[in-house]
């Protein structure tokens, strides 16, 4: 009898042995997340938001932020696009420098930006020299954001262009419709659920970036940065007010993600 | 008129052509094993793929500089290419002309109720209908069918190309219909072409291809499953083919002198019987029944025949195999009438 059940040599099953490995990590992730939102009471959280350097350093990072998202997608979605359809024999190392800033570390990554736009190179100086400052500045805050961020709209909407079947364009163009019709009637539509996993990823990275951001602009302080100084001047308990704002940030980022993120087009 | 002149292209280990074809206000089928280039040949007439070399024309007109969108070749592909984001009226009217009639269409083609349904929802065989509607919104003026039906259930399949056929014929458009299915391009073309190894081996009405096999390729591939090589000896108005130690009565004239032939048994016209009932005719085989597959209405049997190193193919009714009460390993004669042999000069 081949198909007949066995029993299983102990009781459960080989999925519940696996999640209670994998739960192990699920403690350790969820833990601490609520430990931050038990360690002090609402008011005094509420309190402490008000006070204007946490103020100025949730404006710093909403803004830059935003700019750093605009900016991975204007230029990032169209080389997702490329990389998804394009057949040149050098596309890995195309890939290659998109996932580079996603492994190196931040604070590298704010030394190798350093080089190029540093106060004392070439770009740095006739930057400053015309009264744009790359360093110090929310253009360098959002110059380190842009390193460290945009490579995930990148990935994230390459795979979405990638999975959108290729005989759909064609059949498009065969139509009688223009590549950029085509483009935004069938490719941006089926590949939307992924770019916009792949912004909100880009934007819920740029808004919790530190340390190459720590390097180009320490100045203005973003969230990151504010809860570091807070740290270092008043220690821990008075970090916790804008630590807990970026974990609901990221919370929301998360919730943007599977509602938006999900196909609207699966049945 | 859809023309083809000297097309080549080449990947890393294929090569299609130099290819040349007209087709006609018509439907062409292309039938060829996958591989042969058939889809490539479509992908050219379509804009997909830019040939390395030739030149393709449509009324005249040459198309090599032509974007997809400006050639009035629409591509029906395999799994229809519907637009799963939108509903099968989005799909109909993406592609509409302005005087397009989308419920009359729909009506033609039988989804008048699934035109407010997701096209990601449809089945097979409803894909393919809205798929063919969609192309005939845009007014083509040629259309290239990449099987349209491969996917589908035998039942389905068949009532679609029977209806397909009916829906394509009246166009008066050049129409490109490629398949690797010998019934489907018998059925549904006007004309069918062979293609093998990119290069295209025979074009000429379905009666014509499958009667009258130019190759060994085209004899297998139409559906002759008996095709062997052998020798004519002349001197005779009717020439026989000399098959190890048979000696075949045939219909076919013309060989002079002595030729090596291949020739193809046609088992509709083959009759089986046990060996002990063989009468002593001219054209009679003998071996035995190595195989026997129950096919429904049908046997399937593989005979091996004495003296020969070859192996028969041959589709009996089975009333007529039970009332001889035959079996596996029994000896069989086989009368193989002149009529049941086509053969031709092996070149």
């Amino acid at each position: 009898m081949p198909f007949q059940n066995r029993r299983e040599p102990w009781p459960g099953d080989w999925l519940t042995v696996a999640f209670l490995l994998g739960g192990v990590l699920l403690l350790y992730y969820a833990v601490p997340i609520l430990a931050i939102f038990l360690a002090q009471s609402p008011a005094a959280v509420l309190s402490e938001l008000a006070a204007p350097s946490v103020v100025s350093a949730a404006t710093t990072s909403v803004l830059s932020a935003s700019i750093t998202t605009v900016i991975a997608v204007c230029f990032g979605v169209p080389l997702a696009y490329w990389l998804a359809r394009t057949g040149v024999r050098w596309r890995p190392l195309v890939d290659a420098a998109v996932v580079l800033p996603l492994v190196l570390p931040p604070v590298v990554g704010g030394v190798v930006l350093l080089t190029v736009v540093g106060p004392n190179t070439v770009l740095g100086s006739v930057a400053s020299a015309m009264g744009y400052d790359l360093t110090g500045s929310l253009i360098g805050v959002v110059l380190a954001q842009t390193f460290v961020a945009s490579p995930f709209v990148i990935v994230t909407a390459r795979a979405a262009f990638a999975g959108v079947d290729q005989d759909l364009e064609h059949a498009s163009r065969s139509l009688g419709k223009s590549r950029l019709t085509t483009v935004r009637r069938v490719t941006l539509p089926m590949a939307w659920p992924g770019i916009v996993a792949g912004v909100t990823l880009t934007f819920a990275r740029a808004m919790g970036e530190f340390g190459a951001t720590l390097m180009l602009a320490y100045h203005p302080r973003t969230m990151p940065v504010e809860i570091w100084v807070t740290f270092l001047e008043a220690g821990l308990g008075n970090a916790y007010p804008v630590a807990v704002v970026l974990v609901c940030l990221s919370v929301l980022a998360l919730l943007v993600l599977n509602v938006l993120g999900s196909d609207p087009w699966s049945e | 008129m859809l023309e083809f002149d000297s097309v080549t292209k080449t990947y890393e280990s294929f090569r299609l052509g130099p290819l040349d074809l007209r087709v006609e206000n018509e439907i062409l089928a292309i039938l060829g094993p996958s591989g042969c280039g058939k889809t490539t040949l479509l992908a050219i007439a379509g804009g997909i793929v830019q040939q390395d070399a030739g030149t393709v024309s449509l009324h005249g007109d040459s198309l090599d500089s032509s974007v997809p969108e400006d050639r009035g070749t629409v591509v029906v592909f395999q799994d229809g290419a519907l637009f799963p984001h939108m509903t099968v009226r989005e799909n109909i009217r993406y592609a509409a002309v302005p005087a397009t009639d989308v419920g009359g269409l729909a009506d033609t083609f039988e989804v008048t109720d699934l035109l407010d349904q997701r096209a990601s929802s449809l089945s097979g065989g409803e894909r393919q209908r809205v798929a063919v509607a969609r192309a005939l919104a845009a007014d083509p003026s040629a259309l290239l069918l990449d099987e349209p039906l491969t996917n589908l259930d035998a039942p389905i399949r068949h009532r679609l190309r029977d209806d397909l056929r009916a829906k394509l014929a009246p166009l008066d458009i050049p129409v490109m219909y490629v398949t690797h299915d010998q019934s489907t391009a018998t059925a549904i073309g006007d004309r069918l072409a062979i293609l093998n190894d990119g290069k295209i081996q025979q074009i000429g009405t379905p009666a014509t291809v499958f009667e009258r096999p130019a190759t060994p390729f085209v004899a297998t591939f139409t559906g002759h499953d008996n095709v062997f090589e052998g020798s004519v000896k002349p001197g005779s108005a009717q020439p026989h083919v000399q098959w190890g130690p048979y000696q075949l009565e045939t219909d076919c004239a013309g060989f002079e002198p002595p030729t090596d032939v291949w020739f193809s048994i046609r088992p509709e016209y083959v009759q089986v019987v046990p060996e002990a009932q063989r009468d002593e005719t001219p054209n009679v085989l003998r071996g035995s029944i190595t195989n026997r597959l129950f096919e429904g209405d049908t046997y399937r049997l593989r005979i091996a025949v004495d003296d020969v190193d070859e192996r028969l193919e041959l589709t009996v009714l089975r009333p007529a195999y039970d009332h001889h009460g035959l079996a596996e390993r029994d000896r069989i004669s086989v009368s193989v009438p002149p009529t049941a042999i086509y053969l031709d000069e092996v070149e």
